[in-house]
């Protein structure tokens, strides 16, 4: 459309600066949640994506039902035999279960004492590289734990850092009392990212038994499939194998078997499912803010009814005149937008920032290209559509009584 | 002569409530090209109504309006619309210029209307400003002008797209005399360059710049005569 129409209603919108500051202010609110959820949900969402690409599509776990919270407080816990049964499950190239057991883990058997997961690692380095493929966790320091490591620990990230677990942190070849017994830190991991497991301590699974006094159980079985085999297909196989093992019925069993890829893109969907029930929330203060911007043009209309008047007499057509309403509704809308997405990145940004330094530096935040147009569009046609009403009703009026009208 | 405006006829009736007002009773008047006709009669008479028919700005509710040989009746919002925009150029009592926009741009408004290029609609009107003595004041927005630059504004604004006829209402109603007479003036020299200008006043003296005065009151016209061209020394 025309230059100087786009002028004219920019000039308008300056002219009466009060009342277009309000009407943004009022729809920045609703765009800013929006922006600083959807950029959570984006970066929560590609988190998972790529711990997932990390993991690789070949593994499968193995947990017993109602399992999913605390790993020591399962129902039930697999044993040695059902690891075994389950290696020999045609499909299954690796089969391994990690012990877990909660523990006290002190720096000096006089200084306080925290409960932490100790998990056993097993030694077989294939069984080993299986673990780790999975918790996508890496050794930032000394070396992996390997066969008659009894009174030596790998630890989580936490324990390399002051004031986390311990006020001093610990390094490579210092002692802890774990259950207070003596151990020797021989790696420290690279963080996971969430408080809880970089305070893992890891030992080897036999030395989770013989040094810990663990009972020989797993609330997890891991599986990875053989390459040629289509691990869903394996997973089915297992379930009914062990399922016909351990004599239960048919949706009744005891345990549940899927593969790492389902789990993760059921968490997805669940992921999803939260951040759309916020986005919605956040899309009530979006209606508000339609419904300030329509009222904002009925009164810009009202206000300039002669001016329309004056318009129509030296030519304007009533497309003319729905243009530049529409138009000024327009941009209410693309500058709350912006305004919005500016102080929901702020928000963003230092949710991300207070999430990483408790721990969590998973939750940061991602701000794709697609997410800013699509908010500047959002807000661009959310307003117009709010001013198209009024800008209709202006656009009909007739001239000869636009022009009386005081 | 060829008419420019022909009125046949015209009523217009307006509804209020059960009672039914006539603005206009019957109006017959006909515009020749070039001519300068003022219609003049008190207030409530009907004449800014009939000055609405003529510009277009409303339509009659009985009989026929012609401009240039086009019943414009008949015509849609957005066909008259057009005419205005091209065959007339209202000057108001008011002014009416439109207070956010600097002279410059209130003049080039009719132009964008029509669609023309920004480079041209400058140009044209820069001249047109220049012509009425407001270089210097172009950038100036209406508020920073004073009544008489305001009206030269608005008489730049009806002229910028050559318009046939010039509908002057009360064209000197909010000046000083003397502004007035300058007005008035240049209503004059336009008409000597061959504009129709048609001019709605209640004041007898204004009404007699021109060539042929049309008496109106209660919707008709009760008398049509020249001008005594004397009496406007008055005010001039």
């Amino acid at each position: 459309m025309n230059k100087d129409l786009i002028k004219y209603g920019l000039n308008n919108l300056w002219h009466r600066k009060k009342r277009s500051l309000l009407t943004v202010i009022s729809i920045f609110i609703g765009i800013m949640a929006i922006f600083a959820l959807i950029s959570f949900g984006q970066g929560l969402s590609s988190y998972v994506k790529s711990i997932s690409s990390e993991m690789g599509t070949d593994k499968i776990v193995m947990q017993p039902k109602g399992g999913f919270g605390n790993p020591t407080e399962s129902a039930f816990q697999f044993n040695e035999e059902d690891v075994e049964f389950v290696k020999k499950v045609s499909g299954v190239s690796e089969a391994t279960g990690m012990i877990v057991t909660s523990v006290q883990v002190q720096q000096d058997t006089a200084k306080k004492s925290r409960y932490v997961y100790a998990q056993g690692i097993p030694t077989e380095q294939s069984e080993q590289q299986l673990i780790n493929e999975l918790f996508a966790t890496d050794l930032g320091s000394g070396r992996e734990l390997k066969k008659g490591d009894t009174d030596k620990v790998a630890v989580g990230y936490g324990y390399s850092q002051p004031n986390t677990v311990f006020e001093k942190p610990i390094g490579l070849g210092d002692k802890l009392y774990i259950n207070g017994k003596k151990v020797e830190v021989i790696g420290i991991y690279e963080p996971i990212g969430n408080p809880i497991d970089d305070m893992n301590i890891y030992f080897t699974s036999e030395a989770m038994v013989d040094f810990l006094g663990a009972e020989k159980e797993y609330a997890t079985i891991f599986i990875r499939s053989s390459a040629s085999e289509d691990p869903r297909e394996v997973a089915k196989t297992v379930e009914e194998k062990f399922r016909k093992y351990k004599d239960q019925d048919e949706g009744k069993e005891t345990f549940f078997v899927q593969t790492f890829e389902d789990l993760i893109a059921s968490f997805s969907t669940i992921l999803g499912i939260l951040n759309t029930v916020l986005v919605l929330i956040s899309l009530i203060s979006v209606v508000v803010a339609a419904v300030n911007i329509m009222n904002t043009t009925y009164t810009s209309v009202l206000e300039r009814t002669q001016e329309i008047g004056i318009m129509k007499a030296i030519g304007a057509q009533n497309r003319h005149i729905l243009f530049v309403f529409v138009f000024e509704a327009g941009v209410l809308g693309i500058i709350g937008s912006a305004v919005g997405m500016f102080f929901g990145y702020l928000i963003a940004k230092a949710g991300g920032f207070f999430a990483a330094s408790a721990g969590y530096s998973m939750l940061q935040p991602a701000f794709p290209l697609w997410l800013v147009l699509g908010c500047l569009v959002f807000g661009f046609f959310m307003g117009a559509l709010s001013g198209l009403a009024p800008a209709y009703q202006a656009s009909k009026q007739k001239p000869v009584e636009a022009l009386r009208y005081e | 002569m060829k008419p420019v405006i022909e009125l046949k006829d015209v009523w217009k009736t307006y509804t209020m409530g059960e009672n039914k007002i006539h603005a206009l009773r019957g109006v017959s008047l006909t515009i020749q090209k070039g001519e300068f006709v003022a219609i003049q009669g008190p207030s409530g008479s009907g004449k800014s109504t009939a000055m609405n028919m003529v510009g277009c700005l409303d339509v009659p509710s009985k009989g026929e309006i012609y401009l240039d040989g086009v019943n414009i009746a008949k015509l849609s919002e957005s066909s008259l619309a057009q005419i205005r925009g091209r065959k007339i150029g209202f000057i108001f009592q008011k002014f009416n210029l439109i207070s956010t926009l600097s002279a410059w741009e209130n003049v080039m408004l009719p132009l964008t209307f029509q669609g023309m290029n920004e480079s041209e609609r400058r140009k044209r009107a820069k001249e047109r400003l220049e012509a009425a003595g407001l270089g210097d004041r172009m950038n100036h927005k209406p508020n920073e002008l004073s009544g008489g630059q305001q009206q030269r504004v608005a008489i730049a604004r009806a002229l910028v797209t050559d318009p046939e006829v010039i509908l002057a209402d009360e064209p000197t109603g909010n000046l000083d005399s003397k502004t007035g007479a300058t007005v008035m003036q240049y209503l004059q020299e336009l008409h000597q360059k061959g504009k129709t200008i048609i001019m709605v006043t209640h004041d007898d003296k204004l009404a007699h710049y021109a060539d042929r005065i049309a008496f109106l009151k209660d919707g008709i016209i009760i008398k049509a005569t020249k001008a005594d061209k004397t009496k406007t020394q008055v005010i001039a």
